[in-house]
Parts: structure tokens; sequence; C-alpha cells
């Protein structure tokens, strides 16, 4: 496939013509220190296009998604595409596959990166990021996606603009995270003089940790001095895994706090359910604990109307009797205390 | 007891967590609850203090020496310049935000600048930066990560421009944007009707505000009106039941001219020098004859210039439409013709 002619254009030098809106990719602005190379008037034919020898740092990355991802995750994966220009596709794969195939597949197409969005169950979402030919890979659980196209989503930028990269400082401080904080940085930051990018910086790439999760946003510097709005895509990635190979080789790092998914709506239902099995098991230990009989109290007034009963019985000659009588009477009536089941 | 439910292992609560890796029981199979404890408290291996089950994990890699390794594997070492990433504290806090959110930014400038004094780069990241309680206070959340982006910002920039390479895009710069001008389009409506209904709400708000105000204003103002007639009247009762008595309490006269002078819109001020009767216009004066006015009516008549002049129960031209300045048709109203013409008139009806 024969190579497109670039051209390079010095803005410096034509101050008067407005360049254009940009249809093709390729154009760059050179550095002030830089001397400018203005190409010649003519050329032949035969005459190799000029190489470029700028763009040294060759990374590409490979994003692609499996099969049966919704629709967010898959404006989430465009959204990342649209942002990083050294990013290629690659049509959907199926699930059923092993992961292996990827390092084939990025071979095909010279990338050296790959982020793999993996959707099961229509509910999950998981991103595989590795490099590829024997570089580490690590498996998060996306959660909290929000992409470009939220209408909260205020800030813009260009299109393949070079992000500056901003780590919080607990990614150095153990020994997996720094390991991630390379991964993040060579994946998502696009190459210097890549043709596909656009000179000027007005975009900063926020990675940083809270609850152990990592979680990245995505900001247009609208003023030097601070001012900034939000572009997206949001995503918070949750650690599950890291390999030594790319989709293979041993576990080097697996996080502790990660409960997956499946587990964790288990664990909802359980608790929703536990609540009414809860009731019936105290209902049933109620039942066993309760005596028979609560509370026998020997009252001494207890036998009083059992005596005035005898005592109407008997026949009613007896003064002793009457008098027995008269005082049960008298006493203050006392109710019978009942006795519970 | 029945409620806690044991799983596998007992663990004494009271311990440090470090101390539980030394105890390992062993595992009932049966998994009864009360004999393993029984079994436990008889081996003494039970402390005072809660006892609850803990779920047994399995140990979880970390292969420390390994991901070491393999980072110094994939590193890459560039100029700054190709990686452009910065490890970033988060920027100083906006008074008015840390004052929004509660966080006290006294507490926050105290602290930077005594960090300052001890000259500790350890100590100043400990000291400035405050810890994130709850991840699930949104805003708070959002504003620590868009303070990690600004100090990022603020520290990129300068650099950038210490290499000489500009940052900034110029504003003829029109280049492709990672969102469509549809899109941006669409943004800049939204916030705008979210602006309006703002407005709106707020002036319904202030509206409803100006109406409870106004009200008791109202009220206020009813109130004292009130007061001062009855006031007035009490007085004017107290003059004519003690008239016989006393000739000399005349002074509410005064007070009721000057309420009423004070109450009525735009009065004159040089009536107040004027004897007699307040000047009234016609529909007044038939008000007055109609309704009238109490203590008022007799004091009104005086034998006046204006008063012998005016002429009650006289027809009101004004109001039956024939006042010379209204005639229907707006032609000139027409004058009673001379005697000659009048007879010329008479006569050339009689020739007919």
């Amino acid at each position: 496939m024969p190579k497109r002619k670039r051209e390079t254009t010095d803005v410096s030098k034509s101050p008067k013509t407005k360049p254009k809106r940009k249809q093709k990719a390729g154009k760059t602005i050179e550095t002030a220190k830089e001397v400018p190379v203005i190409p010649a008037a003519t050329r032949g034919s035969d005459q190799q296009p000029p190489k470029r020898i700028k763009w040294t740092n060759k990374q590409r990355v490979l994003v692609f998604s499996s099969r049966g991802t919704g629709f967010r995750a898959r404006h989430l994966m465009t959204d990342i595409r649209s942002l990083m220009p050294h990013a290629k596709s690659e049509n959907k794969m199926n699930k059923n596959d092993k992961l292996i195939q990827i390092n084939e597949a990025c071979e095909m197409k010279n990338c050296n990166w790959t982020l793999y969005f993996e959707s099961r169950k229509k509910k999950d979402l998981y991103l595989w990021m590795a490099k590829v030919p024997d570089g580490p890979s690590a498996k998060f659980l996306v959660e909290n996606i929000h992409t470009m196209d939220e209408l909260k989503m205020t800030g813009n930028c260009l299109k393949g603009s070079r992000p500056l990269l901003s780590f919080h400082k607990d990614f150095e401080f153990q020994p997996h995270l720094a390991l991630l904080r390379e991964m993040f940085a060579q994946a998502f930051n696009t190459p210097n003089h890549h043709p596909k990018s656009q000179p000027f910086f007005d975009r900063v790439m926020c990675f940083s940790i809270a609850d152990n999760r990592i979680w990245i946003r995505n900001f247009q510097i609208v003023e030097e001095d601070g001012a900034l709005a939000e572009i997206g895509p949001r995503l918070t990635l949750n650690l599950i895994k890291i390999f030594a190979g790319s989709f293979r080789g041993e576990c080097l790092y697996e996080n502790p706090l990660y409960v997956s998914p499946n587990l964790h709506r288990r664990s909802l239902k359980m608790a929703a359910a536990g609540k009414y099995i809860n009731r019936v098991e105290v209902k049933a230990d109620r039942e066993q604990r309760m005596p028979e009989t609560a509370y026998p109290v020997e009252n001494e007034m207890d036998d009083v109307f059992r005596r005035a009963e005898q005592a109407k019985q008997k026949p009613l000659d007896d003064e002793a009797n009457g008098s027995m009588g008269e005082k049960s009477r008298t006493t203050p009536k006392k109710k019978n205390q009942k006795k519970r089941k | 007891m029945a409620s806690m439910k044991m799983k596998k292992r007992l663990r004494d609560r009271s311990e440090s967590p470090s101390d539980v890796s030394g105890e390992d029981w062993e595992d009932d199979s049966d998994g009864g609850s009360d004999t393993e404890l029984q079994e436990a408290f008889a081996s003494g291996k039970l402390k005072p203090g809660l006892n609850y089950s803990v779920e047994q994990r399995k140990p979880c890699a970390n292969n420390k020496e390994g991901l070491i390794q393999k980072l110094e594997e994939i590193k890459l070492d560039l100029p700054w310049i190709e990686r452009l990433d910065l490890t970033s504290r988060l920027a100083p806090l906006a008074p008015e935000i840390a004052a929004q959110i509660g966080i006290d930014p006294n507490l926050v400038v105290k602290t930077k600048s005594a960090a300052k004094k001890t000259k500790t780069n350890e100590d100043d990241d400990v000291v400035v930066e405050e810890e994130l309680d709850n991840v699930d206070d949104d805003f708070k959340r959002e504003l620590r990560f868009y303070r990690q982006a600004q100090s990022a910002v603020l520290e990129a920039v300068p650099r950038l421009h210490a290499l000489g390479i500009p940052t900034k895009r110029p504003t003829d710069y029109f280049a492709e944007m990672a969102k469509s001008d549809e899109q941006m389009k669409r943004i800049r409506e939204k916030l705008i009707s979210k602006q309006q209904q703002i407005e709106l709400s707020e002036k319904a708000k202030k509206m409803r505000e100006q109406r409870k105000y106004g009200k008791q204003v109202q009220l206020e103002v009813m109130k004292k009106r009130q007061e001062e007639k009855k006031r007035i009247a009490e007085s004017v009762k107290k003059f004519r039941k003690g008239a016989k008595g006393e000739q000399d309490e005349l002074d509410f006269l005064t007070e009721l001219e000057d309420s009423r002078k004070n109450t009525s819109k735009g009065t004159n001020r040089h009536q107040q020098n004027q004897k007699g009767p307040i000047k009234k216009t016609g529909k007044q004066k038939y008000k007055d004859t109609k309704y009238g006015f109490g203590g008022q009516k007799k004091r009104s008549k005086y034998n006046t210039k204006d008063s012998a002049d005016d002429v009650h129960g006289k027809f009101d031209r004004r109001k039956h439409g024939s006042a010379p300045g209204n005639r229907k048709g707006k032609k000139p109203a027409q004058k009673r013709p001379g005697k000659v013409t009048r007879l010329k008139m008479k006569s050339n009806k009689s020739k007919r």
C-alpha cells in the first residue's frame, strides 16, 4: 500500500492563511526551537516521500470488545478509541474462544498493547489490559461508567491531542500499583509526534485511588491557571488479578478485597432472605425457651378463696367459719393471677 | 448464640489481627457450633471478649518481587516529554469551596505554612491532604479528583513552556474535536435551560417574599389607621360629652385635620392655613351630601364665599353628559338663533 504524501505546515511562517478544518491526518506543528522544513515545490514520482523520523515511541493499542456488550460499554469503548489516536479497532471476539487468541490478533495488527472489554450477563463489564508479547496483564471490573455523550460532561478537546497523565501519589507505595501505573502511563499516553496526534495540550487524564479502586477522569484544560471542565468518559476500575504474561502466566497479584459481582448480588439476596429466615428461627427459639408456667408465685392470700369455698360447703353453724367468711369479704378483692401458657 | 452461625474458624476479636495466623484450629467436619465452642473452651483456646467467626480465605497472591521484576522489564526510559506522566498531590482548595464543604480553610492554610517551616516533602503531603473518609460523598470525591488534575496542570504547563512547547490552542486553529459541534450545542442549550430554571425559581421566591412582606406592611398600615380613627372618635366623643363643661378641648380638631391631611394622597400644604372647610371637588361634595361625615358635617358649614357659591342639588351636567366639554358627535353646540332669524324660520315654515 503506497504511503500517502504527508505535508508539514508551518503556522509561524504563514500567519495570514488560516489552517482549514482537518480532513486528513498528518499535520503537525513544529516546535519553536526546531528549524522549520519547507518541502520542495515539485517532486518526482520516483522520489520516496520523506520519512518521518520523529515518532519514535511506537505504542499501538488494540481496543475491542466481546460479543454481547451493551450500549454503554460500546459507547465507552468508542469514546476511548476516539481519545486515543494510537488505538486500533478489531472485530468482536467470541467469549468462548480462548483469551490467548488476543495475542495473535494483536500480532496481526502490529499492536503492543490491548484493552479488551469483556461483558458477562450483559450486566458486568470486565477490562483486560495487557502488554501483548510477554508483558503483564491485568483484569479489572469496570464500574460507574459515564460516557462522553452525557450532557453533564461539558468539556471538549482536540481529537487526538496528547493528554497529561496525572497519577495519585498512592500509586508509588505498593508494587502492584506501581506496575499498574507504568502500564497506564504507557498505554494511555499518545506517543509524541504520532501522525494522528494534535499539537496542543488541552487534556489531562487523572488516575486516582479511592476505596481500593482506580478512578479515571478526563478533564479539559480550559485555562492554564487551573480551570478545568470534564470531558468524559468516567470509569472506575476494581482490580481483580495481575498476571505475569499476557493472558497467561502466573498470577502475580490477587486483590483480597475484590468481591465478584455474582457473589455480591448473591449476598444481597441472602441478606434479604435472611431477614425472613431469621424471624422464623427466632420465633421457633422463643417457643422452645418459654416455660409452661411463668412465675409460679406462692401467695398466702391464695388460699383465702379456697377456704371460703370450703366454708360455703360446710354448714353455717360454726362461728369461726362465719367470721372467716366475713373476713374474707372485708379483705380487698384480689385478682386471681392468671396462669400463663 | 443461634444467630452467630459459625462457619469455619473462631477468632478472638480482642486480639490484634496479626496474631490470628498463629492460632490454627482444626475444623470440625460436622460444623456443629456448640460442640466446637465447647471443645475450644475446654482446650483453653477461647479468650475473654466477644468471639466471632471469620470466613476462612485462601491466601491471595502477592508476589512483590515478581511485580517489581516485571516493572523493571516493561519500564521505558524516555524523556519526560515523551511520557507526560506526573505524580500529583492535591491542589489547594479555594476558601469559598472549603466553607461550602465544611472543611475549615484556616486549617488547610495553617498546616501548609507549618509544613513550609519544617521543610520536609513527606510532611507536606501528609499535612495538606485530607483523607477521603466517605467514598459515597460524590461532591467531595469528585472535588478531590478535580484538585489532583489541577495540580497536575499547574505543574506541567510551566514545564512545557520551559521546554519551549506551545500549550494553548490559538483561537484561529480549527481542527477536529472529540465531540461534534452538535453535541456541544446540545450541552450549551442544556446549561442555558438550567440557568433559566434557576432564575425563574429565584424570581418566584422573591415574589413570594415580597408579597409576604407587602402584606405585612399593608396590615401594619391598616392597623395604624384604625388606631388613629379610634383615637380621634374617642376624643370627639369625649368632647361632645364633656362639651358643656369644657369648651377648650378642641385639640382633636387639629388632630383630625392633621390626620386627614396625612392620610389623603397629595394633600395641599397651604390648606393648613386656610380657614374653614377644605375645598372639595364636585364628586366629593355630592358624596358628602349623601353620606356625610358625622362630626365633620357640623363643622363644615361655614358662611364663606365658597359655601355661598356652592349650590347643592344642582343638576350635574357632567354626569348626564351634557357638560360643555363633552358633546356627543363633537360638533359645536348650536347657539339659539337670534330673533330675526327665528322669525324668518317661522315665516319659511308657514310658507310651506
